[in-house]
């Protein structure tokens, strides 16, 4: 399965973070964009529009171009619809008119004409990226999209290669299928919480990630695994010592089920699993994501 | 069962708008079983249902046909009955197409047409415009007291009231000037654009999407019928709009965004449900009774580590209940702690959706 240039220890250039709504995915790549600042400077894009890693960080969503967050590390946000802007504001050169069609009906009708065309050219925009990053040695996060859509962002590589049998088109589909294929340049992190149905979407999606777009380098990482508190012996005394604490008790101990039965199907699934915890804390911002940071700190080495 | 806020009013509809990840068919579901409990004849549509969900319902996910949801198992004196189905948009367009289509020839260039074989999924808005077809068809039921509609998980808040429209821009006649001879400026514009797309990339497209538009010649009109008939209900007066979210801090910005999105557009909500709230504290001074000493230590650690989830949960529910409109309802569908897998979990959350208003707590 592993490319004959593939170094276990290289992180890719550019890592796509993908997950299930409520997994901690923006969480997960604001903490993993930090850690990695640590070791290069590093650009945290947000596809996911919402702001999230912005506002993590303390800072207001960048609408265009760049915030710096700290000393290396950079936030940006990219949208489907501006990389269509921009592909046709270089199409068609006079600015009046690509204004008007911009605004107009009709550029409803050419996106909807030539569906995919939007994720290509975002597909086009993360390999040049990864293309910089690689020269000048730097690392890219995405806080991608939820897992549906990721990989409808992913297939659309093949599917142009598909429709456009020669021409350009083709090379470049065919280039973007080398680039997520390139363990070096692309990886993909799915983002699970410990619960039965974040499990099952991310299996889904790793086989498919695997077996259809051959991406060679998917990690796991599982978010929110809560530290034990009580034995099995442990808990029962303390469900009969107390009735009212018992709903509390219980819920503890489904959290270390829960955890323990996704681990283990991760891992048979041939997954890499990095695990974050579950921060009990009654908000979740810069000190929570500077903890998270911490703690993929063995986990993720250059 | 008690009648619940479903009924208020002459509601036959129940519209379930939310981002993804909210558990929007759970509580669906849950709301539809509530009204069936009351003793209403509903039909629960899904969209993309979890496959834990379809199994709590007892649903085949090979077809898209409603299906019976077995209640006698809950045992509630007064039931109704339930119906749910699972939608599969290629399937249900396949079947509008064969419909509608004035001669079978028609039907099969549709179906054969390269454009819609591979990228049917990506076709502007297609899901949501089947979703309509099944609603009206579901309407048109008069035994049908209630029905409730899920959608999928959308980034904008109108990504689903107007896809239909989208889907229409792409048929109408307009589309067909502009691929075949359009007059405007801008419409040159966008034919050029096409073209030297088309050219450069070698995909050879606007001929697949020329025809494409064509073979819907004819079609036009019923698709375009069928659209604002299903716009008028979903708009109008027996139509329940809710908005689900989950007390997540990061949904916080985003549930507003949506809300304020559809106030824009003229559409009004009827009540805010958060999903996934978690059941009140216990009393943690109640602990000092418990013996040994290193047990009552982990329990009080175990209530601290709740408590400040808790705590930033409160805080989510305080910042959506100032952020909703007056006279908007807010309510809670509780956190079993596990995700719900029979009908039984399913009831147990529809049974205490109501009891939760969290601005008059």
């Amino acid at each position: 399965m592993l490319g004959e240039n593939y170094n276990p220890m290289a992180w890719p250039r550019l890592t796509f973070v993908i997950g299930k709504g409520g997994a901690g995915k923006s969480t997960v790549a604001t903490a993993l964009a930090t850690h990695l600042a640590g070791i290069r400077p590093t650009v945290l894009a947000d596809l996911d529009q919402r702001g999230s890693a912005a506002r993590l960080l303390g800072l207001r969503p960048p609408d265009d171009g760049m915030v710096r967050a700290a000393q290396r590390l950079d936030i940006c946000s990219l949208s489907a619809r501006r990389e269509l802007e921009h592909f046709i504001e270089r199409i068609v050169p006079v600015r009046m008119i690509s204004n008007r069609m911009l605004g107009s009906r009709t550029f409803t009708y050419v996106t909807a004409a030539l569906p995919g065309l939007q994720a290509f050219l975002l597909l086009s925009r993360l390999s040049s990226m990864a293309g910089e990053a690689a020269r000048e040695d730097r690392y890219v996060v995405v806080d991608g999209l939820s897992t549906g859509a990721s990989l409808e962002l992913l297939s659309v590589a093949a599917g142009v290669r598909n429709l456009a049998g020669a021409g350009t088109l083709n090379r470049m589909a065919a280039e973007l299928e080398t680039f997520i294929a390139d363990p070096n340049r692309f990886g993909v992190a799915i983002v699970v919480s410990p619960q039965e149905l974040a499990l099952r979407e991310a299996l889904e999606a790793a086989g498919r990630l695997r077996d259809q777009f051959r991406i060679d380098r998917v990690v796991a990482i599982l978010n929110g695994v809560a530290a034990p508190v009580f034995t099995k012996v442990e808990a029962e005394q303390a469900m009969t010592a107390d009735p009212e604490h018992a709903g509390l008790v219980r819920r503890r101990m489904d959290f270390d089920a829960a955890a323990r039965r996704v681990r283990k199907e991760l891992g048979a699934a041939g997954l890499e699993v990095i695990e974050l915890p579950m921060l009990f804390t009654a908000a979740i911002g810069q000190a929570e994501v500077a903890r998270l940071s911490r703690s993929l700190r063995n986990k993720v080495t250059a | 069962m008690k009648r619940s806020f479903i009924h208020r009013g002459t509601h036959r509809l129940l519209l379930c708008l939310g981002p993804g990840g909210v558990g929007k068919t759970t509580t669906a579901s849950a709301l539809g079983l509530r009204a069936a409990l009351e003793g209403g004849a509903v039909d629960v549509m899904t969209v993309d249902p979890a496959p834990r969900l379809l199994d709590a319902l007892g649903l085949d996910a090979g077809t898209s046909e409603p299906q019976a949801v077995a209640l006698d198992g809950l045992s509630v004196s007064g039931a109704g009955s339930m119906r749910a189905l699972k939608l599969d948009p290629k399937r249900t367009f396949d079947a509008v197409v064969e419909r509608y289509a004035p001669t079978r020839a028609m039907a099969g260039a549709i179906l054969e047409n390269r454009l819609y074989r591979n990228l049917s999924e990506a076709l502007a808005g297609i899901g949501d415009y089947m979703a309509m077809e099944k609603l009206l068809e579901l309407y048109d039921n008069p035994s049908t007291d209630l029905i409730v509609l899920d959608t999928p998980p959308a980034r904008e808040a109108l990504d689903f009231l107007g896809a239909p429209e989208r889907l229409l821009d792409l048929l109408n006649s307009r589309a067909t000037t502009l691929l075949g001879g359009g007059l405007r400026l801008s419409d040159l514009a966008a034919r050029a654009v096409l073209s030297a797309f088309d050219r450069v990339t070698g995909l050879h497209l606007l001929g697949d999407v020329h025809a494409f538009v064509r073979s819907f010649e004819g079609m036009y009109q019923g698709f375009a019928e069928r659209a604002a008939r299903a716009r008028t209900i979903l708009t109008g007066p027996e139509c329940m709009v809710l908005v689900i979210t989950s007390p997540e801090e990061l949904r916080v910005e985003e549930t507003g965004a949506f809300i304020r999105s559809l106030d824009k557009a003229g559409i009004a909500i009827d009540a805010l449900v958060v999903n996934r709230v978690a059941p009140p504290m216990p009393d943690q001074l109640r602990l000092g009774k418990v013996k040994p000493a290193s047990l009552q230590n982990k329990l009080r650690r175990n209530w601290r580590d709740f408590a400040a989830l808790k705590e930033r949960e409160s805080a989510s529910l305080r910042m959506l209940g100032e952020m909703l409109p007056q006279g908007v309802m807010m309510l809670a569908a509780p956190d079993l702690g596990r995700e719900p897998r029979s009908l039984a979990d399913l009831a147990e959350i529809a049974g205490t959706i109501e009891s939760a208003d969290l601005r008059e707590r």
